[in-house]
């Protein structure tokens, strides 16, 4: 090798000791996305409004009819599906197929940032708006009247659920976003929200669904979360449900991380 | 010692269904010499960009091999890149960040670190003029200024060798000349070595100490742009006729002396000829002859334009000599 070749190449950058370099890569990028979300309200003020107004509705319409099946505290029964709307996030992985489209994307990838940097900045500011969206809805709620059966430490637990389940299904549009790099197929993402979420108790216990429903239900790991979550909301301390609960959001989040993983191999290779 | 080298450089990309698959880029070898300007010209898809990914490690070739400033592309990734700047077509910027932001950002991604990010930043923002435009969000620059902080991005952590991937494309005239002026300026005053695509040949002859003209994935031509203007050995000469005596206008001219070749397009007959000047009375005697009307003829010394024309039988779309997208 001759000395004007290595003239050419940039000198090696000294590593201080202190955070390793891939998660300073994570945390700019992270700060970059957190910022840019609150550059655009409209983003997140509908994933604040529509809890709330799914929880107030449920509330005002069908406590009555809680009551009629033995549901006392209908606003604990009915909160942990408003949380779920705060934390699945159908937005996620949109800036980053934006940036994907506009060229950005690939003006990362030309520079050592760490790859899986780009992923977990991403992934964390998603973190971040999720649980302050969890946080604030359940400060609402709480302000509203809900009653909540393991007071403050299971308000904690709860929110911290809700914001690594978010997280977990935040992945599938990450997932989406990296592999096909296009906005629709990512918007698409949304549609599996709402099996997701209504093919399980959300309105009603197991026992009292039927048939094929029940089934689906069954087979559901947000059945399994929801009845963690109404563990801490409506029950009390119960540690074979609440641990089911994260068992389910492990397993899934085996799932969509692996897709979201896989997704970003596909986009840097 | 070469800065940028490629030998027997292949990039194919699989095609849905039975088609077979697309080779953008079919085998180039080139080699860019440390400090130089060097162009690469060609029309839209003759795979100057694809060349590009290669080079800056987007994309892996299917096939031969690829180094810059010694390092293989391929397996020294993370140190190509670390000295490389890119400036990509289209200027992918975040347009929710301020210029400043932007760069700030750049800079850490380097591992540059501290106040230095920032310090940087607004050293860049002066040098490409938008100190004034630092703290404004990118989605209100116009073109020119978002070429200009994509410019800046680039030099953040002063590179020595810099990929410029169509700078000036969809730039109006006064952008390009300040981009043009901006990229001497980079080469002359910090020694970078400046690998530029383009599809402008006005772009290529004015900044580039040596071009390579690319067509359908493989260099047709390379050499200076004298070497490769002068090799063509003959004035230009073009007839322009009406299109159903194309053949007709073809087959009169065919015996002219000095004559060397003749292309012909849709309208006109472009001649190689010796002394072009001197037989312009018998061109239009002969196509007389031939009962062919002339609408026009022109001689000129030859241009890049003509050279790539000789070399694959036409000439770079949508390109001018003004450099205006046609």
């Amino acid at each position: 090798m001759t000395s004007t070749t290595t003239e050419l190449r940039a000198p090696s950058v000294p590593q201080a000791a202190g955070v390793p370099e891939p998660l300073r890569n994570a945390f700019h990028i992270g700060v970059r996305e957190v910022r840019n979300v609150l550059r655009a309200p409209a983003e997140f003020l509908p994933g604040l409004f529509i809890p709330v107004f799914f929880y107030f509705i449920q509330v005002g319409s069908l406590s009555s009819f809680g009551h009629r099946y033995g549901i006392l505290n209908f606003k604990a029964f009915i909160f942990p599906i408003g949380l779920l709307f705060a934390a699945s996030n159908g937005g996620a992985g949109l800036n980053m197929v934006i940036d994907i489209e506009s060229g950005y994307f690939d003006k990362l990838l030309v520079t050592p940032v760490n790859r899986l940097a780009l992923l977990i900045g991403a992934m964390g500011a998603d973190a971040v708006r999720i649980f302050a969206q969890c946080t604030i809805v359940t400060v609402v709620a709480l302000a509203a009247g809900l009653d909540f059966k393991t007071g403050a430490v299971g308000v904690v637990v709860l929110i911290a659920m809700a914001t690594i389940w978010g997280i977990v299904y935040s992945a599938i549009g990450f997932a989406i976003a990296l592999k096909t790099g296009s906005p629709a197929a990512t918007q698409s993402a949304w549609v599996i929200f709402f099996p997701l979420i209504f093919l399980t108790t959300a309105f009603a216990p197991l026992e009292a669904l039927s048939g094929w429903l029940q089934t689906a239900a069954r087979m559901n790991p947000v059945t399994y979360l929801l009845q963690g979550m109404r563990a801490l909301t409506l029950t009390g301390w119960n540690g074979h449900d609440i641990g089911i609960a994260f068992l389910a959001i492990a397993g899934m989040g085996a799932l969509t991380l692996t897709l979201a993983l896989r997704g970003l191999l596909s986009r840097v290779r | 010692m070469d800065a940028i080298e490629a030998s027997g450089l292949v990039k194919t990309f699989s095609s849905r269904g039975d088609a077979p698959p697309i080779e953008a880029v079919a085998g180039i070898d080139l080699a860019v010499r440390e400090g130089e300007i060097f162009g690469f010209l060609g029309p839209n898809g003759a795979g100057k960009s694809t060349t590009v990914r290669v080079f800056t490690t987007l994309t892996k070739p299917t096939a031969g091999s690829a180094r810059v400033a010694g390092l293989d592309v391929v397996r020294e990734a993370q140190q190509v890149r670390r000295t490389i700047g890119v400036a990509l077509q289209e200027a992918g910027l975040d347009a929710r960040a301020t210029g400043r932001e932007l760069l700030e950002l750049q800079a850490r991604l380097y591992g540059v670190r501290g106040e230095e990010p920032k310090r940087r930043a607004g050293e860049l923002l002066d040098l490409v003029g938008l100190s004034d435009a630092a703290d404004r969000r990118i989605q209100t620059y116009s073109g020119g200024m978002k070429r200009r902080v994509d410019l800046a991005t680039a030099l953040v952590h002063r590179p020595k060798i810099m990929f410029l991937d169509e700078p000036t494309s969809g730039l109006d005239p006064a952008s390009r000349r300040t981009m043009w002026h901006e990229v001497r300026r980079l080469n002359k005053e910090d020694g970078i070595t400046v690998f530029l695509t383009t599809q402008y040949l006005e772009e290529a002859d004015e900044l580039a100490r040596r071009v390579a003209i690319i067509d359908q994935g493989k260099i047709v031509a390379q050499g200076t742009p004298a070497q490769l203007k002068g090799s063509i050995g003959a004035d230009v000469l073009t007839v322009t006729v009406p299109a159903p005596r194309l053949k007709k206008a073809e087959q009169a001219v065919a015996a002219l002396k000095g004559l060397k070749e003749i292309r012909a397009d849709s309208r006109s007959l472009t001649l190689f000829i010796a002394n072009g000047s001197a037989v312009v009375a018998d061109v239009v005697r002969l196509m007389d002859e031939a009962r062919v009307k002339v609408e026009s003829v022109t001689v000129a010394s030859p241009t890049l334009d003509d050279v790539f024309l000789r070399a694959t039988g036409h000439r770079i779309e949508g390109s001018t000599q003004n450099g205006e997208v046609a």
